[in-house]
């Protein structure tokens, strides 16, 4: 038993940890940047989860082919980082900047509430299913054990894609650099001429673009329902805060942890599933109360 | 040039600026002396629009005070605040070029201005790969005079450069001033400085702010 248990439990813990990271790294982002924690963030991955799914299905429903499920996904997590991400910042976050944290925490968390029930009023309360693309892409056998390739392959490939591309972005390019330069130094970087808050936008609709990412990407492997948020969005703090917030490798490492441990836990001890995710930060955070890459240097992303 | 009328700047209500009053020429450099809180540093800021401020900013008979303060490097300012401020993320050469690249400058007009920081400061040539927070205290101020060049075509601020260094280097900075204004005539420059011997050698006039007031603004011959 133990052996295949064992390779089983690491294939959904490595499947479930790049879904985590993707939202993980997408908060801790914004976070780098803005320094705002944002709550709504798991709501996000929802609305990701539901605008994927309902497309989904309605393109099923159309005959179109199921390979254009793959190109959809990003089409939906754009759409929703841009619309909805899009309108946060702009019409709310803006007018939110100079104030204290505790007021960006409420405000953010409020915006966490009502969308919630804007899922619940669009999308109903019962649960979605649009498993096409998981389907699609076959089986793999590893080991001796059956999983699915859209999550022993797909899906950390795309992290991994993801956490390159999100480098490559930041370091080569100009709005990588204006955002990397806004992060250290907002007021030296205005004082080269960078739109700070433009800045801030563009960052926001990265962020919340990834992490409705996720939640595209995850529909096809868990039934899409009320409150998935809610649950991303704990776990995505505990990604962040286990990694150092801020940190984009560190958070590809704490999700792969975090994901390994809660796969883990569902096989060996049950009823730790839950809290495992916390135990895991605790105990980082015991041994190093900055996150596990966080450093007390300038460099924030 | 630039022409600053009754800036006042209030921060958490406490009055900084009270009423500032400043005329700068084309080509003209002043020394902008003053104890430590009087006020030097909030007018340089002031200037570049990065603390609120009420009152008249007029660059070349043009009111900036309302234009954003991102948008006013790209009018010819140049800005090297206090504490160097260089992006460590960042190479030496890779925060010097910044400037150009955010202002969309052609490779071209880029080229012929990291030329001209180069001419007047060539060791920034040699530090240019390396990681800007790799640098000692007094390299990172001329990397810092390198990027504020880059955008700083007519008028250059800089922010107590000589705090802080070392005394070889602080003459090393001395001269590269004295060459930057010789290669370019029509360059403003303001210096904030506490320690006002430093720049007798080449400030045509040095300005005195007390308690957000400007109190004296004396050319240097009187001075000697």
């Amino acid at each position: 038993m133990s052996f295949q248990i064992l390779v089983l439990a690491a294939l959904d813990g490595i499947a479930y940890g790049a879904l985590v990271f993707l939202v993980a790294v997408g908060m801790t982002l914004v976070f780098g940047v803005m320094r705002i924690l944002n709550v709504a963030h798991g709501s996000f991955y929802a609305l990701g989860a539901y605008a994927a799914a309902s497309l989904g299905i309605a393109m099923a429903g159309m005959g179109l082919s199921p390979w254009l499920a793959f190109p959809m996904f990003i089409v939906a997590a754009a759409v929703v980082g841009i619309t909805v991400g899009g309108l946060m910042e702009r019409f709310l976050l803006q007018r939110i900047y100079g104030y204290e944290e505790t007021l960006q925490l409420l405000v953010t968390f409020a915006v966490f509430m009502m969308l919630e029930n804007v899922q619940r009023l669009v999308w109903g309360v019962q649960p979605y299913f649009y498993s096409d693309p998981l389907r699609q892409l076959g089986n793999v056998n590893v080991a001796g054990i059956t999983y699915t390739a859209y999550q022993t392959l797909f899906l950390p490939i795309v992290a991994l894609a993801v956490l390159i591309g999100l480098r490559w972005f930041l370091r080569y390019t100009l709005a990588g650099s204006v955002i990397v330069a806004v992060t250290e130094d907002r007021e030296a970087a205005t004082a080269i001429g960078i739109n700070a808050r433009r800045v801030f936008f563009l960052t926001f609709v990265i962020g919340v673009t990834l992490a409705s990412l996720g939640g595209a990407l995850a529909s096809p492997t868990t039934s899409v329902l009320p409150g998935m948020g809610a649950e991303m969005i704990v776990l995505s703090f505990a990604v962040a805060a286990t990694a150092g917030l801020g940190q984009i490798e560190g958070a590809a490492v704490a999700a792969l942890m975090i994901g390994l441990g809660r796969s883990t836990a569902v096989f060996f001890a049950p009823e730790l599933e839950v809290v495992m995710p916390y135990l895991i930060m605790v105990l980082v955070l015991l041994i190093r109360p900055e996150g596990l890459f966080g450093k007390s240097t300038a460099r924030k992303i | 040039m630039l022409d600053l009328k009754n800036l006042h700047v209030s921060i958490a209500s406490t009055p900084i600026l009270r009423g500032v009053n400043l005329s700068v020429d084309h080509g003209e450099t002043v020394a902008f002396v003053g104890r430590n809180g009087a006020g030097k540093t909030t007018t340089l800021r002031a200037t570049m629009g990065l603390v609120p401020s009420t009152g008249a900013i007029v660059l070349d008979g043009r009111a900036i005070d309302k234009i954003a303060p991102h948008e006013r490097p790209a009018l010819g300012i140049g800005y090297a605040p206090e504490d160097r401020r260089l992006f460590s993320a960042f190479t030496v050469e890779e925060n010097i070029r910044l400037p150009a690249r955010v202002a969309n400058l052609s490779p071209d007009e880029t080229k012929r201005r990291l030329d001209r920081v180069y001419s007047i400061l060539p060791e920034l040539k040699e530090m240019g790969p390396r990681p800007a927070g790799s640098v000692s205290g007094g390299q990172g101020k001329m990397v810092a005079l390198g990027r504020a060049l880059m955008l700083g075509t007519k008028l250059v601020l800089l922010d107590e450069p000589f705090q802080g260094l070392a005394p070889v280097l602080a003459s090393r900075y001395a001269e590269a001033l004295r060459a930057l204004r010789d290669q370019d005539r029509s360059l403003s420059l303001i210096i904030t400085e506490s320690n006002p011997g430093l720049l007798k050698s080449f400030a045509e006039r040095i300005v005195t702010i007390e308690r957000g007031e400007i109190q004296q603004s004396e050319l240097v011959e009187a001075v000697h």
